[in-house]
């Protein structure tokens, strides 16, 4: 049996570790609330949105060569990979991870050999792995989680955009974990670019009575939506990743706290029994030596 | 008339209003009470609101898009700020 000072040592440490994850859980809690306000935020606009494209999906039917949707070879392509910048969150990042490089792998594999597949890394995490195993990192960032706002995640949405446009990539993909709720995420892989006009137009279809009058034309009106929508998605996406991070690290200090607890638990009953075998011990030697005085 | 101006980040104004006129895409309009259905993009400038009260209040926006049925007129804005 383990003496007592070796007990003792080990409650104490598993005791501040507790605390430790306790306190993260708790921090974590705070921050998906404010992560999923800013989701509730989005709600009302992104719904409106949706209305406004139901109202043109005529258009949308009938849009072709759109310069969003052009159905080009899929020669270059880009991966956005979403992670978080921390660790201590359980599968998180790493699942991400692997979903990009084996989504990658399977999708793209000839264009992963000609060494045409880049990523952009959204978050630390992805960010490092991808540099360490030499895949072709053409942009990262890490900060947009201190201040996540739309305007900094549409600079970012806007840049893809251009690059899609410019005809430097064909094919935009994003990986990233969907925030069901605070104990399930749901690892998606989204086409982002180009966008599927008809999908656009199911999506949206919706019964309207109403007899608008479209100014300028329901056109122009169509091509100014679209990218718009575009970063709204983005933005959405990056909240959905941000949220589901703090949900994750939320469950997974919540279970290190219970095993932490499960832990001092029978780290107290073996030094208990310890306790208990020393004096039992003590008195037999303190019997034995005043018997060994009588006789 | 019922008045809400959202950008993703937040609401931006929500209120009883008598008017608005916005920068829309082909020229400067203005909305009354009972205005016709309508669909529109917003170019960047100023959005024009006079209150139930008859205050003027103004806020800008970097484009975005309106509609308005039965009264009710929704501003989608981006960047506003």
């Amino acid at each position: 049996m383990a003496n007592l000072k070796e007990i003792r040592v080990r409650r104490e440490s598993v005791a501040s570790t507790r605390q430790i994850t306790s306190a993260m859980k708790m921090v974590a809690a705070a921050k998906l609330k404010k992560a999923q306000n800013a989701i509730v935020q989005l709600r009302p606009y992104a719904e409106k949105m949706q209305e406004i494209l139901g109202s043109l999906s005529g258009s949308i039917r009938t849009d072709k060569g759109n310069l969003y949707a052009q159905d080009r070879d899929e020669e270059n392509i880009l991966l956005v990979l979403i992670t978080s910048n921390r660790g201590l969150c359980g599968a998180f990042n790493s699942n991400a991870i692997k979903a990009a490089i084996q989504g990658a792998l399977d999708t793209y594999s000839y264009q992963m050999m000609a060494g045409q597949v880049h990523f952009v890394a959204i978050g630390k995490k992805g960010n490092d792995f991808l540099k360490r195993n030499g895949y072709n990192v053409i942009y990262n960032v890490s900060d947009i989680f201190d201040d996540l706002t739309f305007e900094r995640s549409t600079l970012i949405a806007e840049m893809i955009m251009k690059y899609y446009v410019d005809g430097d990539y064909d094919h935009v993909d994003i990986v990233y974990n969907q925030f069901r709720n605070a104990a399930t995420q749901i690892l998606t892989t989204e086409q982002f670019l180009p966008i599927r006009m008809d999908e656009l137009a199911n999506e949206n279809e919706v019964p309207v009575n109403v007899d608008y009058i479209f100014e300028p034309t329901k056109d122009y009106i169509l091509q100014e939506m679209i990218p718009r929508s575009l970063k709204m998605q983005f933005y959405k996406t990056i909240l959905d990743s941000y949220a589901s991070e703090h949900g994750a690290r939320m469950t997974a200090m919540h279970k290190a706290t219970d095993n932490a607890t499960e832990l001092l638990k029978d780290l107290a009953l073996e030094y208990n029994k310890a306790r208990q075998a020393a004096i039992t011990n003590e008195i037999i030697e303190i019997v034995g030596g005043a018997e060994a005085l009588n006789g | 008339m019922l008045l809400e101006i959202i950008s993703p980040d937040k609401s931006l104004y929500s209120g009883e209003i008598l008017s608005i006129r916005v920068p829309g895409s082909k020229g400067s309009f203005e909305i009354l009470k009972n205005h016709a259905p309508i669909i529109s993009t917003l170019e960047k400038g100023m959005i024009n609101i006079r209150e139930k009260n008859g205050n003027k209040t103004s806020i800008e926006v970097n484009g975005g898009v309106i509609e308005a049925k039965n009264n009710k007129i929704i501003v989608l804005a981006e960047n506003a700020k």
